[in-house]
C-alpha cells in the first residue's frame, strides 16, 4: 500500500496547447523555448478559446502548426496592423502578435510604432536573434556591430550598415506603449524572469491596459555559426547592447514620462 | 550496451505520452515495482534535437547526449544517465526548445 | 460574429453628436445630393461594413472623413492607419476574423496594397477595396482617369489570382454596386475591387437612396477564438508544391465560377447600331453625349459599357461584333482595356481609341468626332435580320446569355449549367465560323 505522500507530485509538462510535435525549428533555436513559454501562459490564464495570434513572415511562419489556437497570417512586418484590425473588431479576443527582428524592427517599424502610438490593446512578442534566420544568416536591424552574417561577410562596419536599432526602447517612448520589456533566455534563471514578463504583459492586455511588449533576446545557433550552449553563452553579449530588464512600465509608474527609465530587473 | 542505431517511438508509453520511459509509472502500489528505482523524469526521445542546451544547464550533470544511437528526427537524443542523481530542479525543462521533458518530483521517504 | 461593437471608453469620449443629415434625411426624400465618396461610404455603412480602414489620399479623402465620422456613430470601427499598406493590413485581421471590411485609397496607395490584395485572395478573405482613380503614374495629378485598369483587371499583386473589378458609371450606381461588391466578396471569399475615378468621386449628384443592407453570412473558416471547435488557421502559405498547385486548382475554380455568374454589362441603342462605343465609368458617361450628338447627324451609334471589367464581358461583346462596322473604345487612360475589346472581338471588327491622359476627360466634341472618323474608314456590314431588342439591355449571367444571332439549340455543353466561358466561347466561334452558314444573322 502507498499513501498519497508517495505520490510523485509532477512538476512539468509539456504545455497543453503547445501541440505535440516535432519543430522545424534548428537544434538550440529560441523560438521553441518562447513558443513553450506563451503555451504555459495560455494554459495558465485558461487564454486558448480567447485568443487570436499574428504569424509573422520568417521562421516562426509555422508558429501556427504549433500553438492551438486561432492564428492569422501576416504579410511581412504587417503583424501590427493585422491585430489592430482583429482587436478593432473582436473587443473580447486576446491579440497577440509573434515577430522576428525583420518582421518587427526592419519591414514592420512604422506598423509596431503607429500600433503602440495608438495604444492598441495588444501584446507583441518579439523575438531579437540579431538575424534574419529564415533567409540564410542575414544582417538585421538588431545585428551586432561588428557581428559577422551572410550580408556583412566581413563584420557589420556602422559606416556602411549603420548601428543596432533600439526599436524596444523608441517604443518605450510612445505613450500607447503601457509595458515594455526586455527578457533573455540566457540560463534558466532569464527564462523564469521572462516568463514573468510575459505573463505582467498579458496581464495588461486583459486587464484593459495599452500596448504592451515583450522582447526576447534569442539565439540563432545556425545564423551566428555557434553551437547551440556557445550560442546561449553569447545571449550575454547581446545584452550589452540590449539590456535587460523593464523598460517602462506605465501601469506601474516605471519610467514614466518622456523618458525610459533606466532599465531595472522584472 | 548493444549499440542501437535506431531508437524507435518511444511516445507510446505506458500510460500515455506522460508516463515515463522507465518501467514503473509513478504511483505504483505494487511492493514489487516500487522496489524501482524512482525516475524523475520522461524524455520525449523523438522531438529531441540533440542540442545540448539542458546537458549544460544540468547541474549535478546526470544528463548527456547519446553518442550512438539517433532518434527518428537523425539527431542524437538526451539520456538521463544517473537517475538517483537528478534533483527535479526543472532546469533542463526550462532550457530546452522542444519540450522534451516531464518531470516529478522525488517522493520523499516516509 | 457580434452585430454591435463595444466602443472602448476612450473612443466615447471624442465621438461626435452630429448626426449625418444626407443619411437621415435620405430615408425620408425620394433623392438627395450626395457627393460620390460620401455615398459609396454611406452604402458601405448600410450595407453592414463593420470596419473600415484608410489613409488620406486626393481623390478620396471625402469617403474616409466620412467613415471617420459615421462609424463611431453605429459603433463600428473606423482606423485612420499610418499608411496604406497598414490599412490593407487591418482590413486582412479584421475581415479574417468575419467582419464586413471595406478599404479605399487611390493609385499610389492602391500599389502598395498589391502584396495585401495578394495575401486576401491567397487566403480567400472577403474584402470591398475601393479605388477612386487619379492620373499617374508615379504622384501624377488628383484629376479623374482609368489608369489603374490593367492594376485591377490583371491581379495587381503577385501570383495567380483574379479579382472581380465592378466600375459604376454614376454616384447611384456606385451605391448599388457597393452591395453587390459585399455579396459577390462573401459568396467567394474574396476580394472586390469597386474602380471609379475621381470625377465620380467627388462629383455631387442625386441619388436615390435605396442603400440596401445585407444579412449577415455564416462561415466555417474565419478565426474568433477557438472555443468549442479545433483552432483555425487563415493564410495563403502552403509550402508543399503539391498542396500549392491545389489550392491554386481551387481558386481557378472560384474565378470561372465567377465568370459564369457575375459578369455585369449594360447596352444602349445597340440594336441597331453600326459602331459601338466601348467604355466604362466617366468615359460612359461623355460616350452617351456623344452618341446622342452623332445620332441627331444620323450616324447609328450605341454603346456597350462593361459594369464588370473582370470577369470582362467578352462573349456579350463578341457576339454584338460581327453586326458592327467599328467599334470605338473610349478611355481615361493610354488604352487599356483595349486590350480585352481586341481579344473579345477577335479581329472580327475593327478596333479604334480615343483616350486622355494625366487627368484629363475625353469631351463628347472629340468622342462624336472619333465616331465619325472610324464611320468613315470602315465599310458598312450587311443589315441583320432578327428582331431587335429593346435598346436599354443589362445582362447579369453575360457568359450564359443568348447572344443574339445565335441559335440556343447549337450550343451543345455552352448550354448546360456547368458551361465554362470557354465552352461558351467555342460554342459562339463554332456559330460564327459554321461552314456554308449565313453569315447575317
Amino acid at each position: 500500500m502507498t499513501s498519497a505522500a508517495a505520490v510523485p507530485r509532477l512538476l512539468f509538462e509539456r504545455p497543453t496547447c503547445l501541440i505535440d510535435r516535432a519543430t522545424h525549428y534548428c537544434p538550440g533555436c529560441g523560438h521553441g523555448i518562447v513558443h513553450r513559454l506563451i503555451a504555459e501562459l495560455v494554459d495558465e490564464l485558461a487564454l486558448a478559446d480567447r485568443t487570436i495570434a499574428v504569424a509573422p513572415v520568417g521562421c516562426a511562419v509555422l508558429a501556427y502548426d504549433y500553438l492551438a489556437f486561432d492564428w492569422v497570417e501576416a504579410p511581412h512586418g504587417r503583424a501590427p496592423a493585422v491585430a489592430t484590425g482583429i482587436r478593432r473588431v473582436r473587443p473580447e479576443a486576446f491579440v497577440l502578435t509573434y515577430q522576428g527582428d525583420g518582421d518587427l524592427a526592419a519591414i514592420g517599424t512604422a506598423e509596431i510604432v503607429h500600433a503602440a502610438a495608438r495604444g492598441e490593446r495588444i501584446t507583441a512578442v518579439f523575438v531579437n536573434n540579431g538575424v534574419y534566420g529564415m533567409t540564410g544568416g542575414q544582417m538585421a536591424p538588431t545585428t551586432l556591430l561588428g557581428q559577422h552574417t551572410t550580408s556583412t561577410p566581413t563584420g557589420r562596419d556602422p559606416v556602411l550598415a549603420g548601428f543596432p536599432l533600439p526599436i524596444t526602447e523608441m517604443l518605450a517612448l510612445v505613450p500607447g506603449s503601457d509595458y515594455v520589456a526586455r527578457g533573455s533566455l540566457v540560463d534558466p534563471g532569464a527564462i523564469g524572469k521572462l516568463k514573468a514578463m510575459l505573463r505582467r504583459a498579458f496581464e495588461v492586455q486583459l486587464g484593459g491596459g495599452r500596448f504592451s511588449l515583450v522582447e526576447v533576446l534569442a539565439t540563432c545557433p545556425v545564423g551566428w555559426g555557434m553551437t547551440p550552449q556557445e550560442a546561449v553563452d553569447h545571449l550575454s553579449v547581446v545584452a550589452e547592447t540590449y539590456p535587460l530588464g523593464v523598460i517602462v512600465d506605465r501601469t506601474k509608474g516605471i519610467g514614466r514620462g518622456g523618458t525610459p527609465g533606466p532599465s531595472r530587473e522584472a | 550496451m548493444s549499440v542501437a542505431p535506431i531508437i524507435g517511438v518511444r511516445g507510446d508509453r505506458p500510460g500515455g505520452a506522460r508516463g515515463p520511459i522507465a518501467a514503473s509509472p509513478p504511483g505504483a502500489t505494487n511492493a514489487a515495482i516500487s522496489a524501482t528505482p524512482f525516475v524523475p523524469l520522461a524524455i520525449a526521445i523523438d522531438h529531441c534535437k540533440g542540442c545540448g542546451l539542458c546537458v549544460a544547464a544540468c547541474p549535478p550533470g546526470v544528463l548527456a547526449l547519446e553518442t550512438l544511437a539517433v532518434n527518428r528526427l537523425g539527431y542524437h537524443p538526451v539520456r538521463l544517465v544517473d537517475a538517483a542523481g537528478c534533483t527535479s530542479c526543472v532546469r533542463c525543462a526550462r532550457v530546452c526548445p522542444d519540450a522534451v521533458f516531464t518531470i516529478w518530483a522525488r517522493p520523499r521517504e516516509a | 460574429m457580434p452585430q454591435t461593437v463595444e466602443r472602448p471608453a476612450r473612443l466615447v469620449e471624442s465621438e461626435r453628436t452630429q448626426r449625418a443629415p444626407a443619411a437621415r434625411t435620405a430615408r425620408a426624400r425620394t433623392r438627395v445630393l450626395m457627393k460620390g465618396n460620401e455615398a459609396i461610404a454611406e452604402a458601405a455603412i448600410q450595407a453592414g461594413c463593420d470596419a473600415y480602414f484608410g489613409y488620406p489620399i486626393t481623390p478620396q479623402a471625402e469617403l474616409l472623413e466620412w467613415m471617420a465620422r459615421r462609424m463611431p456613430e453605429e459603433g463600428r470601427a473606423f482606423v485612420q492607419a499610418e499608411s496604406e499598406i497598414a490599412a490593407i493590413a487591418m482590413g486582412l485581421g479584421a475581415a479574417a476574423t468575419g467582419a464586413r471590411v471595406m478599404v479605399s485609397s487611390s493609385g499610389p496607395g492602391i500599389s502598395l496594397m498589391a502584396e495585401g490584395m495578394s495575401y486576401l485572395a491567397g487566403s480567400e478573405v472577403p474584402l470591398v477595396l475601393v479605388n477612386i482613380m487619379r492620373g499617374g503614374p508615379g504622384l501624377g495629378s488628383i484629376g479623374p482617369a482609368q489608369g489603374d485598369y490593367f492594376q485591377a483587371t490583371r491581379g495587381h499583386g503577385h501570383g495567380d489570382y483574379r479579382v472581380p473589378v465592378l466600375a459604376p458609371s454614376s454616384i447611384e450606381e456606385a451605391v448599388a454596386l457597393v452591395a453587390d461588391a459585399f455579396e459577390i466578396a462573401e459568396r467567394y471569399r474574396t476580394p472586390v475591387i469597386l474602380l471609379a475615378d475621381g470625377l465620380i468621386g467627388q462629383a455631387m449628384e442625386p441619388v436615390r437612396p435605396s442603400f440596401r443592407a445585407l444579412p449577415r453570412t455564416t462561415t466555417d473558416w474565419t478565426v474568433g477564438g477557438a472555443a468549442g471547435r479545433p483552432p483555425r488557421t487563415v493564410r495563403s502559405l502552403h509550402l508543399e508544391p503539391e498542396e500549392l498547385e491545389v489550392h491554386n486548382q481551387h481558386l481557378q475554380e472560384k474565378y470561372r465560377e465567377i465568370e459564369r455568374t457575375e459578369t455585369r454589362w449594360a447596352g444602349e441603342a445597340l440594336d441597331d447600331a453600326e459602331v459601338a462605343v466601348v467604355a466604362y465609368g466617366t468615359a460612359a458617361r461623355v460616350a452617351r453625349t456623344a452618341i446622342e450628338r452623332v445620332r441627331a447627324d444620323g450616324l447609328a451609334a450605341g454603346l456597350f459599357r462593361p459594369i464588370s471589367l473582370w470577369p470582362f464581358p467578352a462573349t456579350a461583346l463578341r457576339a454584338r461584333a460581327p453586326r458592327l462596322r467599328a467599334i470605338l473604345v473610349v478611355e481615361l487612360s493610354a488604352g487599356q482595356m483595349i486590350d480585352d475589346v481586341r481579344l473579345a472581338v477577335e479581329g472580327r471588327v475593327p478596333v479604334f481609341f480615343h483616350g486622355r491622359t494625366g487627368g484629363m476627360v475625353p469631351s463628347p466634341g472629340a468622342v462624336a468626332g472619333e465616331l465619325a472618323r472610324a464611320w468613315a474608314l470602315t465599310e458598312p456590314r450587311p443589315a441583320p435580320d432578327e428582331v431587335g431588342q429593346a435598346s436599354r439591355t443589362v445582362g447579369r449571367a453575360g457568359a450564359r446569355a443568348t447572344p443574339a444571332g445565335v441559335s440556343p439549340g447549337s450550343w451543345g455543353a455552352a448550354a448546360s449549367p456547368d458551361a465554362t466561358q470557354h465552352d461558351v466561347d467555342e460554342a459562339v466561334w463554332r456559330e460564327r465560323h459554321a461552314p456554308m452558314k449565313d453569315a447575317t444573322r
